[in-house]
């Protein structure tokens, strides 16, 4: 079948004018299969006033029991196999994965089966799994992960009053409100098949693919909720949000929406643009070496052009995260705070640089030679291929590796450069700073008095002819752009 | 040929049972020495074009001997980035560009892995450019002091995880002599120090960055005699050392020890319940037997997950674990309360959950089913070269050859429900249990 980025946005319809269910496979003769089964239906479209209520709804169903078996005795079965179901839900997609050896393939399958088609509902796993959401929250991200809580507060305060205004986990008292009644609702309106991409990779048979199809007809046909459409961003000039708290060091995450997403005329050349000033955790990126490498301030600066989450710990992206509205972004990781307001200053600095130099030709060529190897990294496991495959066909592009080989084969220096200037910016920036004494942080970062850096060690005289630039760049916040929060206010 | 064992028809749960003799390791590989003392290993796999390197250097916090210099093997693991006359950082990470490489490093309790994944055919530049770095690091005074700038950036970023600083404190109550005492990030006040080491440092490379302490996994698409031939001519030269550390033997506990950590801001309580182990061993049971009970007793499907995370609700995590190290190390159970209230509840818990361990047998099927598990989750993660390299790095830095894997694997093969309680006996007492407790200000919650 031929699809359209047309076709996976909206309902798929057979000629019969039923909604039907699309598979991706990648059969080999491994005997580890992975699975991935996919609805495209995630935080977008939770109600306005149950917000978390998908992740909640997919978390129910990859951690509760089934009709028949409670969640203990699927956890006893699926232990010897070594083997577990585990769930993402991100705004347009819900996933549930899961890799198993060919041996228990059938045994696995059956329980997967049961927790997707047939779930248990049960009061006593919806209460656990209601805690380990709220706790995630309270604690996994507002409490132990000043890098993630930047990153996610990042993308609330841009998508504000657009169809991803809030995190996919949702907030702390819309959780704590939500019944089964309200996860049962959502399951029987977006688990349907018009919504589902079933994704199997590995030593399976033929027989296997077609008893699943068989099973998961059993959903409903179709999805009814009419699309939402994406509102374009609302920010007019720079702003900063810092969210205080008790901690060592501050975190920054900052961005802004571009209209380039993959499968987009300019996404190869926005792709390389990220290879060279910010490949994620690699040590030849333009922001870590010179926040980094040459002057040791913190242990990494990264740059994006799609949704990353958990990047402290992967070196690469999770598929299935894909979207239809993308930001820019840059990751500085936690600086003490002495050196808070320069750091920020030296990243705007090179985004400034980017912009108006453009990426020289050399860097160029070396980086252009990097992405057409390194996309084979990205896809180095069967699951990682399996999952990428699932996005190429929501959006609508050809296998991930030849659409970016392809892509970036003919690219020009001068291209990249034309793209860099048309949708990069260094005005009307999104700042999410993660800190304690947030107001001495803020008299920091407002107007242009210089806030210097002091090193260890001496310095080449162009950079410290640099850091003179640096120190007294203006960020173009004034005291009213900056808004300092609680942590404890933060997805509350 | 990989995959030939593995697709034998078993039925779930029997893998153990019925495979006692098949190897754990799947891969026929090449092990050789070379005359200075490095070791090559390559194991030559289906993954088309992609080859990935693990250099491992067998020395970690375990090795940091001297007093203020915790930390050190991992800010050596950053100045190994910091280049040689023939690649300055500058042009190591333009070649690593061109190849398309994912490329890191990592340091735990006993070695230093530096990886590397890339197209197959940079496989000699990036041997040789490896090689130069290993043989002939260079670095200024005011680089190293600006790299310890981005180790302390380092700590800086895991410090507001609660689980490291319980980690850290556990480790310095539990241990008194032996380098375990203290994680591998070091304490914060060596590594405030680190500016001021770099004689120290030179010291470091001129001991560990040897031949003798070095192996070289290779895996991916790759033939065996080609990366032979490659090493040989790159890395021949390298001269082996002389240096033998000596690594404070830790005396047995006396008593039992406790520590509290006050957390500064809202989190959920944590409990970690410490009692010193074995060493790893592939000849002995008893660390086989520690890792098996860590599942049994606190793993997903024990009784007292059942209880505490499923049931009652009152934990949110509960995980066992034996520590995989060289010289004896933690047998630890760490829990996440979610009510302050409950803390000493949980403790009681998994108190009498060892308790019951030391008076009664596990039933054979239990065992049965951690053995499968063990065996399903090792072969099912070598599904790519990069996998396969690591898992066999983090054997190589324990006995040096993939070899121990298969003889690991036997030695779980033949455990009995007798060797559990055995063991739990020997090691799970009081005298030798450590406890630690982390709260937050309001003593929990997290509001």
């Amino acid at each position: 079948m031929n699809f359209s980025a047309a076709c996976v946005m909206g309902v798929l319809l057979a000629a019969n004018g039923l909604a039907q269910m699309r598979t991706v496979t990648l059969p080999s003769k491994s005997p580890v299969v992975n699975v991935r089964i996919v609805f495209t239906a995630g935080a977008v479209v939770d109600p306005a006033d149950k917000p978390g209520l998908a992740h909640l709804t997919a978390a129910m169903l990859a951690g509760g029991g089934t009709k028949d078996l409670t969640y203990k005795q699927v956890v006893d079965l699926m232990f010897p196999m070594a083997a577990a179901l585990g769930s993402q839900t991100d705004q347009e997609m819900t996933v549930f994965s899961g890799t198993t050896h060919l041996d228990n393939l059938a045994a696995y399958y059956k329980l997967v089966r049961s927790m997707l088609l047939d779930p248990g509902w049960r009061e006593d796993d919806f209460k656990r799994i209601k805690d380990d959401a709220i706790n995630s929250l309270r604690v996994g991200l507002r409490g132990n992960n000043d890098e993630e809580l930047g990153k996610e507060v990042l993308y609330s305060a841009l998508y504000r009053g657009t169809p991803y205004g809030h995190y996919s986990v949702g907030t702390i008292s819309a959780i704590e409100k939500m019944t089964l009644d309200d996860l049962k609702q959502f399951y029987k309106q977006h688990y349907t098949q018009s919504n589902l991409i079933l994704g199997l990779a590995g030593g399976y048979s033929t027989e296997f693919l077609a008893q699943m199809k068989k099973d998961f007809a059993a959903l409903p046909a179709k999805d009814e909720t009419p699309a939402s459409a994406m509102k374009p961003e609302t920010i007019d000039r720079t702003r900063a949000l810092i969210v205080e708290k008790n901690t060592r060091s501050v975190a920054y995450s900052l961005g802004f929406p571009i209209d380039v997403k993959r499968g987009d005329p300019d996404y190869p050349a926005l792709l390389l643009m990220q290879s060279y000033l910010g490949p994620h955790r690699m040590s030849g990126g333009r922001l870590f070496q010179r926040i980094r490498e040459i002057r040791g301030i913190n242990y990494g600066d990264y740059a994006y052009i799609e949704y990353f989450p958990r990047g402290m710990n992967l070196m690469e992206p999770s598929p299935n995260l894909a979207r239809r509205s993308q930001i820019f972004q840059i990751w500085i990781r936690p600086v003490e705070p002495p050196a808070a307001a320069f750091t920020l200053r030296l990243a705007f600095f090179e985004l400034n640089n980017l912009i108006k130099n453009g990426i020289p030709a050399e860097d160029f060529n070396r980086t252009k030679e990097f992405l057409t190897k390194y996309v084979n990294v990205l896809t180095k496991t069967k699951n990682a291929e399996l999952g990428y495959a699932i996005d190429s066909l929501y959006y609508g592009i050809p296998g991930y590796n030849s659409y970016i080989k392809n892509g970036i084969a003919t690219l020009t220096v001068e291209q990249v450069n034309v793209a860099i200037r048309k949708h990069l910016r260094a005005d009307r920036i999104q700042i999410v700073a993660v800190s304690a004494n947030a107001e001495q942080l803020k008299q920091q970062l407002v107007g242009s008095g210089p806030t210097p850096i002091e090193y260890n060690s001496a310095k080449p005289a162009e950079i410290l002819a640099e850091d003179k630039l640096v120190e007294k760049l203006d960020l173009g916040l004034r005291p009213m752009d900056v808004q300092i929060v609680p942590v404890a206010s933060v997805f509350e | 040929m990989i995959w030939k064992f593995l697709l034998l028809v078993l039925t779930a749960g029997a893998f153990v049972a019925a495979n006692a003799q098949v190897k754990a390791f799947p891969f026929a590989y090449t092990q050789q020495d070379l005359p200075n003392g490095l070791r090559l290993v390559t194991i030559p796999t289906d993954s088309p074009n992609l080859v990935s390197i693990y250099i491992v250097v067998q020395t970690g916090s375990r090795n940091e001997v001297e007093p203020g210099k915790s930390g050190f093997a991992h800010l050596f693991e950053h100045m190994m980035f910091r280049g040689t006359e023939k690649y300055p950082p500058e042009k190591y990470n333009q070649i690593l560009q061109r190849a398309g490489a994912a490329s890191n490093a990592f340091t735990s309790d006993d070695l230093t892995a530096f990886y590397t994944t890339f197209s197959k055919e940079d496989l000699a530049e990036i041997l040789a450019m490896e090689a130069d770095r290993f043989q002939t690091l260079k670095y200024t005074q005011e680089y190293f002091k600006t790299e310890t700038g981005a180790v302390l950036g380092e700590y800086n970023k895991n410090s507001s995880d609660p689980e490291e600083k319980l980690d850290e404190v556990l480790h310095d109550t539990a241990f008194d002599r032996h380098t375990y005492k203290h994680t591998t990030m070091g304490f914060l006040k060596d590594v405030q120090d680190m500016p001021n080491q770099y004689d120290y440092s030179l010291k470091f490379f001129d001991r560990y960055y040897r031949p003798e302490y070095t192996t070289i996994v290779v895996a991916g698409d790759v033939d065996a005699k080609q990366v032979r031939a490659l090493v040989d001519k790159s890395w021949g030269n390298w001269k082996r050392g002389n240096y033998h550390p000596d690594i404070p033997v830790e005396p047995a506990q006396q008593e039992p020890r406790e520590s509290n950590i006050d957390w500064p801001s809202p989190t959920l309580p944590l409990i970690e319940i410490a009692f010193h182990g074995p060493a790893y061993s592939d000849t002995d049971k008893d660390w086989a037997a520690l890792d098996a009970l860590a599942t049994l007793a606190f793993g997903r499907n024990s009784d007292l997950h059942e209880k505490l995370v499923v049931r009652e609700q009152k934990v949110d995590r509960l995980v066992g674990d034996m520590s995989q190290s060289v010289d004896p190390n933690l047998f630890a159970i760490e829990a996440r309360v979610k009510k302050a209230e409950d803390v000493s509840y949980i403790r009681t818990q998994i108190l009498d959950t060892i308790k019951r361990f030391q008076d009664e047998l596990v039933a054979a099927e239990k065992l049965t089913a951690v053995k499968s598990r063990e065996r399903y989750g090792f072969t099912m993660q070598l599904d790519n070269s990069q996998s396969v390299a690591a898992a066999v790095a983090r054997y190589v830095a324990l006995r040096r050859s993939p070899d121990t894997i298969d003889k690991l694997y036997s030695i779980y093969s033949q455990l009995t429900p007798e060797d559990i309680r055995a063991a739990a006996r020997k090691y799970l007492t009081e005298n030798n249990r450590t406890i630690v407790t982390l709260a937050g200000p309001a003593g929990g919650g997290g509001k």
